[in-house]
């Protein structure tokens, strides 16, 4: 057998490993992240890899309950590893945080699991980062999510964000004023679900839907555009409660005007979401390098009562690797961090840990040599290093610049940084 | 992205009336001879790749491609997250439950236990359950129609265009369990980001369609 063949050096499929510059971005999308949520005012907090089965349960609908790794605990209870982390940070508000001054602001990062086939393409471990809003109802609480969600993406350098903002009622509201009977809503409904248009449109053919809704159903996915559409929708319907969903949205776009995000917003009146679980606006996040969204959140109004702690809740979670997934295709920055190796004489090693730390204090990533590089003046230094020489000077090449002196390369690395 | 939609297409059967149609439509001019030689066609209009039928929601579900022509048999078994847009009428076959002849099944008496052999495993599950049979399955990979004769299955659950098979297999159709054509998908994405350009394509090859100038005729 040789060595690649060995079970020890194996890895189980649909799982990588994170090394060099991919590991590097890796981490400081999710430092970018996380920092936005705290720079508006969200509370870090960290939850189990591992929940009960039936609270993972209720936050997944039944579709992905298959999709977890599941296992025994020694008391026979089954235990799951989190597919999300929504679900455990509302188990955290009813149980720990019930009475606290509301709305909470709170925010998270970690891994999440699937146990999918490996072979699909699909990875089964992905690393995610969220924030919920709890214990307000309104529309300000939607708009800000999506704001924060915005400005997350941009602090990690992920550029040409769309942002589709939709309504979790307005689909449903459609079906119920389209004078559907029980049987052929549901057939209509499963089929928006299933994303398949043309089992929307037989499933459609010969009811007794009005013209108005027929329409709108058909043509859900061009039902995209700026605020301009909720007017063409709307001039189209004449029941209520689609009319407030059209409503709700237009204030949510002015909103929006305010956090100064509206360029790249597109209301998307078809939006295709767990209707079950959403309950009022929801919003996923697109790159034009990927083929997944981003990010997705909305507002969830029902989970909390699951967990005995009746409160209105709103949004989102970011998915850390397709945003670097899209960094790496070319429309923003790597974000990999060079480490400045510093080489010294034999005769100044005693100087060069305190040279080291200064150049650190000022933001400069530094790997010290561990041995003395050998006294050669005449040979020059290479992109990426300094050195101490004998003589005390520090010849440097970072950045693309070149120069003597500490304070020289300190301010290299200040125009660097801006 | 320069050079328009990135488009998949099936190899086999839906490939020749696959790109009659996108050069009728005025999507892409293509010829599908030219892809004898290579598998991936630049066009002013488009990209065209051609790939097996069962990768074509591969490659549009994780994104390689923005949208793809694939059978809707194919999509029964792969379930992807792409939004499937477009009847596209061509390819046409069914999905039937078929018998030997002279057995109590092909007289339409259901027996207590059955074993159904099929290539379309997930589409037969779908069909015995709305029936409300439990029917073993035996998934093949080919020659369906020599199941029953070897006493491996006592039905076959299978694709069939023109019925000729089951009829030189001593099979008669039961039941269908399904109609399929091929479909228009598009990525989840690509109809957010390239929203313009996917509905142009789905709206052209709409109307193509309509007009009765894609006259394909299935395999």
């Amino acid at each position: 057998m040789s060595a690649l063949q060995s079970p020890a050096r194996g890895r189980a499929g649909g799982f990588a490993d994170w090394i060099g510059a991919a590991a590097q971005r890796r981490r400081v999308v999710t430092e970018a992240f996380v920092d936005t949520f705290a720079a508006w005012g969200y509370e870090y907090l960290s939850t189990p890899l591992v929940e009960p089965l039936e609270t993972v349960a209720a936050g997944v609908g039944g579709g992905l309950q298959a999709q977890l790794f599941r296992f025994m605990d020694a008391d026979g209870s089954l235990l799951a590893l989190v597919g999300e982390r929504t679900v455990s940070v509302a188990r955290v508000v009813s149980t720990q945080l019930q009475g606290v001054r509301t709305p909470l602001r709170l925010c998270y990062a970690g891994p999440v699991l699937f146990n999918r086939p490996p072979l699909g393409g699909r990875r089964r471990e992905a690393m995610q980062a969220g924030c919920e809003l709890i214990g307000h109802p309104g529309l300000s609480a939607d708009a800000e999510c999506i704001a924060v969600a915005a400005a997350a993406l941009e602090r990690a350098g992920v550029t040409g964000v769309q942002i589709d903002v939709g309504h979790a009622d307005f689909v449903p509201s459609l079906l119920d004023s389209a004078n559907l009977d029980a049987e052929s809503r549901g057939r209509v409904a499963d089929a928006l679900r299933g994303r398949d248009l043309v089992a929307v449109e037989e499933a459609l053919r010969g009811t007794e839907a009005g013209d108005a809704e027929r329409e709108l159903l058909l043509a859900f996915p061009t039902l995209r555009g700026g605020r301009e559409i909720l007017d063409t929708a709307g001039a189209r319907i004449s029941d209520p409660r689609p009319q407030r969903v059209l409503a709700d949205l237009a204030e949510l776009w002015d909103v929006l005007d305010r956090h100064g995000i509206t360029a790249s917003v597109h209301l998307d009146l078809g939006a295709v979401r767990d209707w079950d679980y959403y309950t009022g606006p929801t919003f996923e996040l697109f790159s034009a390098d990927l083929g997944f969204p981003l990010g997705a959140g909305g507002r969830y109004d029902r989970l909390l009562a699951a967990f005995g702690a009746d409160a209105p809740a709103t949004g989102f979670v970011l998915h850390v690797d397709r945003c670097c997934d899209a960094l790496l295709r070319g429309s923003g920055q790597n974000g990999k961090v060079e480490a400045l190796r510093l080489g010294y004489s034999a005769e100044r090693a005693g100087e060069a840990p305190a040279l080291a730390a200064r150049l650190r204090q000022a933001g400069v990533a530094v790997a010290l040599e561990l041995e003395p590089t050998a006294r050669r003046r005449e040979e020059p230094v290479v992109e990426g290093m300094a050195r101490l020489d004998d003589d005390g000077a520090v010849l440097w090449r970072y950045r693309g610049e070149e120069g003597s002196g500490v304070e020289a390369l300190l301010a290299a690395h200040a125009r660097g940084a801006l | 992205m320069s050079g328009g939609l990135r488009l998949a297409l099936p190899g086999g059967a839906l490939f020749e009336d696959a790109c009659r149609l996108l050069s009728d439509a005025g999507v892409a001019d293509i010829d599908a001879s030219r892809f004898d030689r290579q598998l991936k066609i630049a066009t002013p209009t488009a990209t065209v790749v051609k790939v097996r039928p069962t990768d074509v929601p591969v490659y549009v579900e994780m994104g390689a491609c923005d949208a793809g022509i694939v059978g809707k048999d194919i999509l029964w078994e792969s379930p992807r997250d792409c939004y499937e847009l477009v009847d596209l009428h061509f390819g046409a076959c069914r999905l039937v439950l078929g018998a030997p002849q002279g057995s109590p099944l092909a007289e339409g008496r259901f027996p207590q236990s059955l074993r159904a052999a099929t290539k379309y495993p997930i589409a037969a599950r779908r069909f015995f359950d709305s029936l409300g049979l439990a029917v073993e399955l035996i998934k093949l990979h080919g020659s369906v129609e020599l199941a029953p004769a070897m006493g491996l299955a006592d039905c076959v659950v299978d694709i069939t265009a023109t019925g000729r098979t089951l009829i030189a297999n001593h099979l008669v159709e039961v039941a269908e369990a399904g109609r399929s054509t091929a479909r228009l998908i598009s990525n989840q994405a690509s109809l957010k980001t390239r929203s313009e350009a996917v509905n142009q394509l789905a709206a052209a090859l709409r109307r193509t369609v309509t007009a009765g100038t894609a006259t394909g005729s299935g395999p």
